[in-house]
């Protein structure tokens, strides 16, 4: 992993990280939204200009692939580099919550 | 009654938020938008009062998967419009929001990212023209001394001040979002 994708990704964005999240299954960007309203009981709402945005930037740093076209909707699926990213990010929230909890 | 009306309106490069307001006010007043075209021309149709959210983006990468776009702002309820020079208009009732307002954009990441794109497309032009003319015409124009050169001086401190404050106006929002997206 080179430093730019270290210094945009890691930490990373809310948006960014259900995106990745979501597409460790290939999703199309109305599924992602979805899907993250479903894992946030409706928290999260990702707004379409902010999807739009992080998905053409997460497929030019070859974070996530596009699979294929149905109707219009573009398919992705995350790649190695966006499991490797999403994996460090995941570890950073789990330290976050266990100092949380031992700070309780 | 007219059922149509335009209006001119100046929307300078960094004020979409304003023009975005300006939009959504005609339609509370019950004017519809209709178009945008040639030189801020609003075009205007009477409806019922209702409000209605306008949104702009900016993304000139759209124009290349133009379809793919659209569908998903339609997929997320927000009605697609037209483009013009550059930005895309998109707009959704208020009513079809749930808890609170929608933006097209939800967090200020996304939101310093289109103020970057809009710097790319748009502002830079008008950097390189502030420094390749502005600035040599006022420093050459105020060391001759005519009436014509003084008019020309004078043009071109209005320029200055017009291009300044429009560089203040692009750079209070960026910096904003700049310090929120940078803050984690």
């Amino acid at each position: 992993m080179d430093s730019h994708i270290k210094k945009v990704y890691v930490p990373m964005t809310e948006t960014g990280f259900y995106i990745l999240l979501c597409l460790r299954e290939e999703a199309h960007g109305y599924g992602i939204v979805k899907k993250t309203e479903q894992l946030t009981h409706g928290e999260i709402k990702i707004s379409p200009g902010t999807l739009y945005g992080s998905l053409s930037k997460m497929e030019k740093d070859g974070l996530i692939q596009f699979i294929r076209e149905e109707e219009n909707r573009k398919i992705y699926c995350i790649t190695e580099l966006g499991k490797q990213v999403l994996d460090l990010e995941m570890k950073r929230i789990e330290r976050l919550y266990e100092s949380m909890e031992e700070a309780k | 009654m007219e059922n149509f009306k335009t209006e001119i309106r100046f929307f300078s490069i960094p004020e979409w938020k304003k023009e975005e307001k300006y939009l959504r006010e005609q339609h509370k007043k019950g004017w519809e938008f209709v178009a945008v075209n040639g030189l801020c021309l609003y075009h205007f149709k009477k409806c019922e009062p209702k409000d209605m959210i306008y949104q702009l983006d900016y993304n000139p990468d759209s124009i290349y998967q133009k379809y793919e776009y659209i569908q998903l702002f339609s997929d997320c309820g927000w009605e697609y419009l037209q483009n013009y020079v550059g930005y895309s208009y998109f707009r959704k009732a208020a009513s079809e929001m749930e808890k609170t307002e929608e933006e097209i954009f939800c967090d200020d990441a996304s939101r310093l990212d289109m103020m970057k794109r809009v710097f790319a497309g748009r502002m830079i032009p008008l950097v390189v023209m502030f420094f390749s003319i502005i600035i040599p015409q006022i420093i050459m124009q105020s060391r001759v001394h005519t009436p014509f050169n003084y008019g020309l001086l004078v043009f071109f401190c209005v320029m200055f001040v017009v291009y300044l404050v429009m560089f203040i106006a692009f750079a209070i929002p960026y910096w904003k979002y700049y310090k929120s997206a940078h803050k984690k």
